[in-house]
């Protein structure tokens, strides 16, 4: 009976088998044919690599199936995946290695990149990997290894695939390159943040490098694991040799660096691209003389992005609130509306303003939350680096929240109550997270700090049940307004200095509430949040926009010898006049450039402080829509004709009408009671196969500049999408943006089916290939040249009486 | 650490992107221009794969490599008396598509220069390894051709795919392709360059390959024209 493999991986030798491929290369396989192939074309050849690796020592060997899913073998996936198993155990048997040998079931990546970068739903390359994984478990594997993943994205959902699919223990390496880096930007703290968080049996590194080059990677790795480590790296850089790819250092030369390895604490070890049986043979023999070494780094309370780690507990950190509904009338409506760029919009804006972490609440009653929440998690970790906190009250949102995750969450967050814990510790222990304690339960809130430190411990108890540890728990002392009980600072106060002080954990508060019904608010909050930091508070709940709560946090970093030098203060505040109260954001890359230009000029010029600025002073003494007319139609109609002459170009048209957007913002806010009237409904959309919508977005800047209601499809669009939407909101105007003349073919296709469904519709087509001959041969009505065109086109057919 | 972009990025390219003919920017714009060039240039992660192939010609002026078939007219023409073949594919990484993307929700005319910027370093780091490619062989006695392109002409679009296995082009560099076959990230190029022992003294590539040339909006125009 074979030692259970689990164990054998906490304190034992574990080598791992060598270079796959290219052994197969140096035994004739070509260029553009796939290796899993000869399971069933050259069965003996590969059988002939297992057994040499078993005679060569490996404790784990891998089956070929690196590149087997349904992408490459539409047809025979599961002929390949078995014949590969299978191949595996007739080895172990034929070299007596059944009592002490491992097959481990191969998992590389699709090739494919998720989206939203890519093309690939993260749902897809989740069943993608449990295809194989179910063949392969089926087939009899002994574990999962899954290998050369350098998105971690798509290294989630391989692991998920793999946890959800067997309970065979779960090994991951990926590859990162020189500067320490996978190809999506991962560092080794994210990544091994996020896969310890996911449950990984071991986790390390492969490919990519020789041995030489991984040590900082290595000495990273070992920094800070938990869990075992593997290291598998190639026989050296790969060299360009005559045409063929060759790798230099030689058995022992490698098993020396493999010995160097192992006294970091690595005992998992083995080799990759270029690497033999000989590698492995010396290697074994060469390290087992060592002393085994295995880690013992404390746990820590980290939480990740796809690129960053970020430790909780050293320094004071600010969680963002801004994405959240409660209050904002506005914000509620963008989410009714799926108005993802206004949400969006509000996060960068907090990571503009010194946010680290950004929560995410997208709960109103009357969406579908689960939905949302996955929409905007997806969307948000793609355009900002910084960790998100998955907010909400309601589980299953919870989950699509964590599972869309490109990272290890914080989460917001459990109570003391059964039911409440009995929900989400679930869902920490599957998708791992940093998950806020509130300090109440059953019966309600505590009113002494006593109280509140007993539920805090009756939380991490209850979490240690599912293998939580308490590092991943962070405390809500819960602050509640000093307007109703005067004292309800000091309980919240000393609750955190007693988490800190007694429970040595981490805790967080959201701030504003303490001055809620008070007037002043920023004056009371500030004092508090300043006395909250000095007590131990480790996370704030806050605005970063708001600057009396942001110059309390600069202030006490700097007084507490957390800042250097006072760096980070000085930096913000040097350039700041003395009596702005004003929060330092800015918006787009530039100056923030300010004067007393008119609205004419600021929008001519594309200066969005100065449009601002004027069309605030013009509204205290004229009607707004006559500034519309008289001012803001003008400038935007000068420097269009300009555009057209050439004698604008495209940049300052955008930022002309990006400096109207926000003259505009300022009018409707005025005008907030009158209805607003729009010219026309456009569809936008970039057609199916093409994901590149620069060119869409920017005719969609401008037709809002117009007073056009565009809805935006947005890219990769299907044309029964398009044409539903057309027929339901009734849009007589659809523009379609196509990039190569392969997605122009899904152009045409849309066309013909607005004629047959909603006949009388008009197309207005762009694109980097078309022409009007193009644009002709395919049936749309009109071809824009440029953004401009679509402008003059929309004009022409949707209010043909105003030119 | 500090990594620079390595090559030299000419502003003029990246006016030309911009659909400046000639002209230069206003100054709002140089500066963003400045700003976002040094954002990319601190952010990409350039990389590149290539591997040589012999030529097998066939009778009816087609050709094989590693035991494909390749039918193109225009290709073979641009092959003509070679006996081998290179493939390439080069990348900036991600960090322009993620750079565009925020731009879009920020301010879209940050996002253009971004993009125009991009575009500007991967057409320089693809000459730059182009010019490797051409040493390489230049040491050996032998010449390269312009570098060619899958859907230049009616050289198949479809031959991405057989690029991306040879190369191992999504695990060596990150490169990907999509159904419709455009490569994620999107700053990335793919190309063949022929390599022969006769010198046909070419220019390495650019407008003058492509057959929009005379009506392209951004195509390369001479000084002051």
């Amino acid at each position: 009976m074979r030692k259970d493999l689990r164990e054998r991986l906490k304190n034992e030798w574990v080598f791992c088998d060598g270079g796959m491929g290219t052994i197969l290369q140096s035994k004739g396989l070509k260029g553009g044919e796939l290796p899993e192939t000869w399971n069933l074309s050259r069965p003996d050849d590969i059988l002939e690599l297992h057994c040499d690796y078993l005679k060569a020592g490996a404790t784990i060997f891998n089956t070929n199936t690196f590149g087997a899913n349904r992408l490459k073998y539409p047809d025979n996936l599961k002929e390949i995946v078995e014949a590969a198993v299978a191949l595996t155990q007739k080895a172990r048997t034929l070299c007596g290695r059944e009592e002490d040998a491992y097959i481990a079931l191969d998992i590389g990546p699709t090739g494919k990149l998720l989206e939203p970068l890519g093309d690939l739903p993260f749902e897809t390359a989740v069943s993608i990997f449990s295809e194989v994984i179910q063949i392969g478990v089926a087939a009899g594997v002994d574990l999962i290894l899954i290998e050369t993943m350098s998105d971690s994205y798509e290294a989630k959902a391989a692991v998920l695939a793999a946890k959800e699919n067997c309970d065979l223990p779960v090994l991951i390496t990926t590859i990162y390159d020189e500067k320490g880096k996978l190809l999506t930007g991962g560092t080794v703290a994210s990544t091994v943040t996020m896969l310890e968080g996911l449950g990984v049996d071991a986790l390390g590194v492969n490919c990519g490098l020789g041995p030489k080059q991984m040590m900082p990677i290595i000495r990273d790795l070992t920094a800070i694991a938990t869990v075992p480590v593997i290291v598998n790296p190639n026989a050296g850089l790969p060299r360009n040799e005559n045409g063929a790819t060759v790798f230099d250092v030689g058995p022992e030369e490698f098993a020396t660096y493999m010995e160097d390895i192992a006294d970091l604490g690595v005992h998992i070890l083995g080799g990759c691209c270029g690497t033999t049986p000989e590698h492995i043979r010396q290697t074994i023999k060469q390290v087992t003389t060592h002393q085994l070494v295995t880690l013992d780094n404390p746990r820590v309370a980290r939480i990740s992005s796809y690129c960053e780690a970020l430790e909780i507990g050293p320094h004071p950190l600010i969680v963002g609130e801004r994405i959240n509904p409660t209050g904002k009338k506005v914000f509620k409506q963008a989410l009714r509306d799926q108005n993802f760029e206004y949400i969006l919009s509000e996060g960068l804006r907090q990571e503009e303003s010194g946010a680290h972490i950004l929560d995410v609440n997208v709960g109103l009653p009357e969406i579908d939350e689960p939905y949302m929440m996955e929409e905007v998690v997806t969307r948000l970790q793609s355009i900002t680096s910084l960790p998100l906190q998955i907010d909400t009250t309601d589980i299953e949102a919870m989950e699509r929240g964590l599972r869309y995750y490109n990272g290890k969450a914080l989460i917001n967050s459990v109570n003391g109550k059964q039911e409440n814990m009995d929900a989400v510790f679930p869902l920490v222990q599957k998708y791992g997270g940093v998950v806020i304690a509130l300090a109440l339960d059953e019966d309600g809130i505590p009113e002494s700090s006593d109280g509140r430190i007993a539920i805090a411990k009756k939380i991490y108890a209850e979490a240690a049940k599912y293998g939580i540890p308490q590092t991943d728990i962070v405390v809500d002392g819960l602050c509640m307004t000093i307007s109703s009980d005067t004292n309800s600072a000091n309980v919240t106060l000393d609750t955190i200095r007693r988490i800190r002080d007694e429970l040595h954990g981490n805790s967080i508060l959201g701030v504003s509430n303490i001055s809620f019904g008070l007037p002043h608010r920023e004056i009371i909050n500030s004092f508090f949040y300043t006395m909250a930091m000095q007590n131990g508070l480790s996370l704030a709940i806050i605005n970063p926009g708001n600057e009396p709560m942001m110059r309390a946090y600069y202030g006490f970093m700097a007084l507490t010898n957390q800042d250097p030098q006072c760096g980070a203060y000085i930096d913000r505040y040097a350039q700041v006049p003395a009596d702005s109260m004003a929060a330092i954001t800015t918006n787009g890359v530039g100056k923030a450039t300010t004067g007393d230009l008119g609205l004419i000029p600021s929008i001519e010029k594309g200066m969005k402080e100065s449009a601002v600025a004027a069309v605030t002073e013009e509204l205290k003494q004229r009607d707004p829509l006559a500034i519309i007319n008289e001012d803001m139609i003008p400038a935007l109609d000068i420097v269009g004709k300009g555009f057209e002459k050439g004698t604008v170009f495209l940049p300052q048209l955008l930022m002309s009408a990006e400096a109207a957007k926000a003259a505009f913002d300022v009018i409707k806010d005025a005008m907030k009671d009158t209805k607003q009237e729009s010219k026309g409904k456009v569809i936008l959309a970039t057609v199916k196969g093409d994901i590149h919508d620069i060119g869409k977005n920017i005719v969609k800047v401008l037709l809002d500049n117009y007073g056009f209601e565009v809805i935006d499809l947005g890219k990769d669009v299907p044309p029964e999408v398009i044409v539903d939407t057309a027929i339901n909101q009734n849009v007589e105007l659809v523009g379609l943006s196509a990039l190569m003349t392969t997605t122009v073919v899904s152009m045409e296709e849309t066309i013909q089916l607005l004629k047959e469904k909603k006949p009388g519709t008009k197309t207005v087509v762009g694109g980097a290939v078309m022409t009007q001959e193009y644009a002709d041969s395919i049936g749309a009505d009109c071809y824009a040249k440029d953004a401009m065109a679509t402008v003059n086109y929309a004009n022409s057919i949707l209010c043909p009486n105003s030119l | 650490m500090d990594t620079p972009f390595p090559y030299g990025i000419s502003d003029t390219e990246i006016y030309r992107y911009l659909g400046y003919r000639g002209q230069t920017p206003e100054p709002p714009v140089l500066e963003k221009i400045q700003i976002c060039k040094k954002r990319l240039m601190e952010s990409v992660t350039p990389k590149a794969i290539w591997k040589y192939y012999d030529i097998h010609w066939c009778a009816d002026g087609s050709f094989l490599v590693e035991d494909i078939p390749i039918h193109s007219k225009n290709l073979s023409r641009n092959l003509k008396d070679c006996h081998m073949i290179c493939f390439l594919a080069v990348t900036l990484g991600p960090a322009p598509d993620r750079f565009i993307q925020k731009a879009e929700i920020t301010a879209m005319s940050d996002a253009v220069i971004y993009q125009a910027i991009s575009a500007a370093m991967i057409e320089s780091y693809c000459n730059h390894i182009n010019q490797v490619i051409k040493d390489e062989m230049m040491q050996r006695g032998l010449f390269t051709r312009p570098r060619f392109s899958p859907g230049y002409g009616d050289f198949p679009l479809e031959f991405q795919k057989t690029l991306g296995q040879c190369l191992q082009m999504s695990k060596e560099i990150g490169v990907t392709l999509t159904d419709s076959l455009l490569m994620m990230p999107s700053k990335s190029v793919t190309a063949v360059i022929g390599i022969g022992t006769t010198n046909p003294n070419c220019t390495m590539a650019g407008c003058e390959v492509c057959n929009k040339s005379r009506t392209c909006l951004y195509r390369r125009t001479p000084e002051g024209e």
